[in-house]
């Protein structure tokens, strides 16, 4: 069986007020594997996410992302290389930092890219996001929705290896629908490049469908 | 009675250790990943110190030599009271010079950069704690440790040495402006006894406690904003703890360094 480049061994959640959002959790995901996560508010969609990245801790239990464990306070050789797209619902992008900067910032840092190389790839992205003329500010000027978007364009330029997009905060409107599926389309034609996405009804050919609710994570529509 | 207050005293102990023991551990892993950059990153890291240094540095400077100029005057104008009724007005370049370098300059320094830029570095980290940036800057390949922390702590040793240059150069002017009006001395008798008043013990504590300073203030600060899990409300909790914390340090470190070295 090939190395999954990511793996929930027995993961419990808990919620700060102690409900368990999972309870020995087992899930896989392959390479090139392609999900799209639905599941109620409240139902573990961003905590499956967060569980995947390494920014949630796990009660018990562990995750393996690309053969090697996350541990808390540990680097993760994946991580640092720049192989995880993460795309939070508000894009998570730096607030004193241009959209230019915030896209080229991972690919200097990570990937050991040039300024001008980076800025180069990072407004090539942008502009094919459409938020080209939107480069140079920061991410309050454009928006919540334009972050979401330009976070995607940072995941795209950095060549990332498993992406984990959550649904953005506020919807999307037709020209942030028409930039993501592009950005994620490009993404989808790498066969080894993963993609964990929750909602993300306006892209319905993207892969199987993932249901999370009740502690549980399974493939197709809650039986 | 007795027994509750030694447990609340045993819990003040292990909780200020184990601060210290997180403040350490963070300024390991500074050091230890400012030592691993690539050359990349290194120009990432050193253009957000230029920033630090800015904000810190020059931005203070207005308030730095205003500070200076005031406390040098009023400084001596003390002094020369007190001189003036032993007859004694002729060493009060020196002790002007040895109280200002000794200890106003790093002491005065160290209390405007915790208030400028302490302050504002624990709650930029606990913001960005708390809307999950730090998170998003780890998982995307950059590390916040070189890319936040380590300009800090470069960018605060630097604007700490360079303030304290400044301030005791503005005192010691301030002083000298007070002390022409008052006594006929001249600025080149003032300047032969400061020459004969600093030594090399004046120039390695001002060093030592620059770096001291540099170092432990952003540490402290920024520690104590990354504690911030939960809500809002911890900001400004946190960010009076780390002025705190760090004012005390601060003194704390000034004396144990003044005593090791003119004791």
């Amino acid at each position: 069986m090939p190395e999954p480049v990511l793996a929930l061994e027995a993961v419990t959640l808990l919620a700060p007020e102690g409900r368990a959002v999972f309870r020995g959790l087992d899930w896989r995901m392959e390479r090139g594997a392609r999900f799209q996560a639905r599941g109620g508010a409240g139902g573990g969609c961003t905590a499956l996410l967060r569980l995947c990245a390494g920014i949630a801790e796990p009660d018990s239990g562990r995750v393996v992302l690309d053969g090697t464990a996350l541990e808390a306070g540990v680097p993760h050789p994946f991580l640092q290389r720049g192989h995880l797209g993460w795309v939070p619902s508000d894009g998570g992008l730096a607030v004193n930092l241009s959209l230019l900067q915030n896209v080229a910032l991972p690919l200097q840092f990570a990937q050991n890219l040039g300024q001008a190389a980076a800025e180069r790839t990072a407004m090539a992205w942008l502009e094919q996001a459409g938020l080209g003329p939107q480069a140079r500010n920061r991410p309050a000027v454009p928006g919540d929705r334009e972050s979401w978007v330009a976070s995607l364009a940072r995941a795209a330029a950095k060549g990332s290896r498993l992406w984990l997009v959550d649904r953005p905060a506020g919807g999307l409107d037709a020209d942030s629908i028409q930039a993501a599926e592009h950005i994620l389309g490009h993404a989808a034609q790498d066969p080894d490049v993963s993609i964990l996405l929750v909602g993300g009804a306006w892209m319905p050919s993207l892969g199987v469908e993932l249901t999370i609710g009740n502690g549980r994570v399974f493939s197709g529509r809650e039986p | 009675m007795p027994v509750r207050w030694a447990c609340g005293v045993g819990a003040k102990v292990r909780h200020a250790f184990a601060l210290l023991g997180s403040v350490w551990w963070l300024l390991g892993k500074c050091v230890r990943s400012g030592l691993r950059l690539s050359r990349e990153q290194r120009r990432v890291v050193l253009a957000v110190t230029r920033i630090q240094i800015r904000f810190t540095a020059l931005d203070a400077l207005p308030l730095c030599v205003l500070t200076a100029l005031l406390l040098g005057g009023i400084t001596l104008l003390q002094v020369f009271a007190q001189l003036s009724a032993f007859g004694a007005e002729r060493h009060i370049s020196q002790i002007l010079a040895q109280l200002v370098i000794r200890e106003l300059g790093p002491l005065m320094v160290g209390i405007l950069v915790i208030s400028r830029s302490g302050t504002a570095m624990a709650t930029e980290m606990a913001s960005r704690m708390l809307s999950g940036e730090l998170d998003s800057l780890y998982v995307s390949g950059v590390d916040p440790i070189p890319y936040l922390l380590v300009p800090r702590l470069l960018g605060g040793v630097i604007s700490v040495f360079s303030l304290v240059i400044v301030f005791d150069t503005v005192a010691l002017l301030g002083g000298f402006l007070v002390a022409w009006l008052r006594l006929p001395v001249s600025f080149g008798f003032f300047l032969g006894a400061l020459g004969e008043a600093i030594g090399r013990r004046e120039l390695t504590a001002t060093f030592l406690k620059c770096i001291v300073f540099g170092i432990a203030i952003p540490l402290v600060c920024t520690s104590f904003g990354l504690r911030v899990r939960r809500s809002t409300t911890e900001i400004p909790q946190a960010v009076t703890k780390a002025s705190v914390v760090s004012l005390a340090v601060l003194l704390l470190a000034g004396a144990i360094l003044s005593v090791l070295i003119y004791a």
